[in-house]
């Protein structure tokens, strides 16, 4: 097949549309640093392993609650662990809790918003009600009641988080559905003989998840704090396998011979939150150049 | 020959605080197949109305409580849900009034064209975007084999207008209804507009309903007219008969209200004094008598319902003798 002068002029018009895209991504400070932060995280956590310089888990009693050294850069705590390494390791905890949360409340929030929104009646009534009397319940409260059910595995506490978070996502979702259902495409779309779920997986959720994916990666900082608290309460996943929480729990008990424990992995959490955030304004700010106003104003 | 598609004594109501507010009543309108209807009338005379609620489209709490639609034959509102979507679309096609919000803007235009087809004909996604092109074609957007990948904000408002027509005569309708589909664009794209709608139909035999309040518009592109005043047609003739002698003081009003060049200078337009009633406080008697100039309580204007009396061309006015008179 013979390519056609208009062809090419077509390629380079939306390879220079794509750059143009990126641009918009590149060009916005908080968007690159958040991005750069997460990247970062990620890496650290898949490389674990590897960039530990000790075990997590092994103890050196001879060198309990050393001051940070050559060997052991931030010190050990009282068993003679070293902080580094289970911070380093903590990060696996932190990420899958931040990850799954999201992609569990994201899926369901997304889906039982989109239907209370666009549904109307009595659906909505029924979903909006679950909703607020989710919304209502402290969610901390909630996760610690189903860990206590259900055991402090990991998958408990993502369980607890998810179910904490969905709600939220939800409303977001269908307010931001109410906002679509009387566009005109969505008029026109019945018109053609559209099925309503069809309306719905194709119309109306596209168009809605700008702001519901910002709410997303927000919550993804507060899941993390949430398993990081639960943690720091014993709640959380179970010593010896290190996590944040639990690592700041356990420097407690020595936070005045040797605070730089509880303080870095503080600063960890921190960090993380900080990076996420600035990630989700940074979508905010960028995912639609249509949305780019009024998401600032309904956020 | 019988109608492509008939209303018989159509009623869509609301619930309102004093019972169900009715915004069309009793509508009765018939187009054939290859005829253009034409339906006129101010903003909130019930034309857009009556159409959705035939369609079944007529937004929550809004319910048709009488009357029939039928599509060749077959009454719409007694069909499921189901049936009536699978009907809408393939059978019965609308185009809207705004082209500019009427496409999903995060999706490629070919896609949503391709979407109707896949909605209704087992067909594949590769023989969907070849149809798809076929129809850009068809409504003569230049280049369609490179535009069907293009987002609905790379077209122009007319462009735009043609792509959601080509949605609704994707599937060879017996039926298109267009309402206001060219109050959002400019003149010249207007005209462009109007006359594709006038091709189309004639190519496919389609019977049109054009929902428009242009009586330029009437006179230009439909076969009969219908005026509605108040959720009612008040007016109903071939384009001839209505614009040659208007028979319901309504529409005396409306072409009296018409800049005409030709009048000499100094002359005033004749606007309708007041406003049309609130669907819900509707007088008892003609809706339009408080702002008639032909009202008489003798002849009942302001006590009994007109109804629409004549053969062919028929007007709903209890002084239509002495409307004619007082133009």
């Amino acid at each position: 097949m013979s390519v056609t002068v208009e062809q090419i002029d077509a390629a380079a018009e939306a390879a220079a549309r794509r750059r143009a895209a990126i641009r918009r991504y590149t060009r916005h400070p908080g968007f690159m640093i958040g991005a750069v932060g997460i990247v970062l995280l990620v890496l650290v956590a898949l490389f674990a392993p590897w960039l530990a310089p000790h075990s997590p888990t092994r103890t050196d009693l001879m060198n309990s609650l050393a001051q940070p050294s050559a060997t052991y850069p931030l010190g050990t705590d009282q068993f003679g662990r070293c902080v580094l390494s289970r911070l380093i390791h903590g990060a696996q905890v932190s990420l899958q809790v931040g990850f799954f949360v999201v992609l569990i409340s994201l899926s369901a929030g997304t889906i039982i918003g989109a239907v209370a929104g666009y549904a109307g009646g009595w659906i909505e009534r029924a979903l909006v009600a679950v909703i607020d009397i989710l919304l209502a319940f402290p969610s901390f409260l909630l996760a610690l009641a189903l860990v206590a059910a259900r055991g402090n595995t990991l998958d408990s506490i993502i369980l607890a988080v998810a179910i904490a978070y969905t709600p939220r996502v939800a409303a977001v979702m269908r307010s931001v559905v109410l906002t679509i259902r009387p566009r005109p495409f969505i008029e026109a779309s019945r018109a053609i003989g559209l099925t309503p779920w069809k309306i719905v997986l194709r119309h109306v959720i596209p168009n809605a998840l700008p702001p519901v994916i910002v709410v997303a990666t927000v919550s993804a900082a507060t899941a993390i704090l949430a398993e990081a608290g639960l943690s720091f309460l014993g709640l959380g996943v179970q010593p010896p396998t290190p996590t944040w929480g639990n690592v700041i729990s356990e420097g407690q008990t020595a936070i005045t011979t040797n605070p730089l424990i509880s303080l870095s992995a503080g600063l960890c959490i921190a960090f993380t939150v900080v990076v996420l955030n600035l990630l989700g304004d940074g979508l905010r700010d960028t995912l639609d150049p249509q949305m780019r106003r009024s998401t600032g104003k309904l956020l | 020959m019988t109608a492509a598609f008939e209303l018989r004594g159509l009623t869509a109501a609301v619930p309102g605080e004093k019972g169900a507010v009715r915004l069309v009543e009793e509508v009765s309108l018939h187009v054939r197949a290859g005829e253009t209807l034409a339906v006129v009338g101010e903003s909130g005379s019930g034309k857009t109305v009556t159409f959705t609620s035939a369609l079944g489209l007529l937004p929550k709490p809004g319910r048709v409580i009488a009357g029939e639609a039928l599509l060749e034959g077959e009454d719409l509102l007694k069909l499921s849900p189901e049936a009536l979507r699978r009907r809408r679309g393939a059978r019965i096609g609308m185009v809207f009034q705004d082209p500019l919000t009427g496409l999903n803007p995060v999706f490629r235009v070919g896609e949503q064209i391709a979407e109707v087809l896949r909605a209704h004909l087992p067909i594949s996604r590769r023989e969907a975007r070849e149809r798809a092109v076929a129809l850009l074609a068809r409504v003569q957007i230049p280049d369609p084999a490179r535009r069907v990948d293009d987002y609905p904000h790379q077209f122009s408002g007319g462009m735009r207008q043609r792509v959601l027509i080509a949605m609704a005569i994707a599937l060879g309708p017996r039926v298109l209804i267009a309402d206001e589909p060219t109050t959002a664009l400019d003149v010249t794209v207007q005209a462009q507009v109007l006359d594709l709608l006038g091709d189309l139909r004639d190519a496919e035999g389609m019977a049109m309903v054009l929902i428009t309040h242009d009586l330029g518009v009437v006179a230009r592109q439909a076969d009969r007219v219908a005026v509605m005043y108040a959720g009612r047609v008040v007016e109903t003739g071939t384009v001839a008969e209505v614009f040659a002698a208007p028979r319901h003081p309504y529409t005396i009003s409306l072409f009296r209200s018409i800049p005409d060049v030709e009048a000499p200078a100094g002359t005033t337009l004749a606007p309708i004094a007041g406003s049309p009633p609130d669907p819900a406080r509707r007088p008892v008697g003609c809706a339009f008598a408080p702002r008639c100039f032909a009202v008489s309580d003798a002849a009942g204007c302001r006590s009994a319902r007109p109804l629409l009396i004549g053969a062919g061309h028929e007007a709903a006015c209890h002084r239509q003798g002495a409307a004619e008179l007082a133009a």
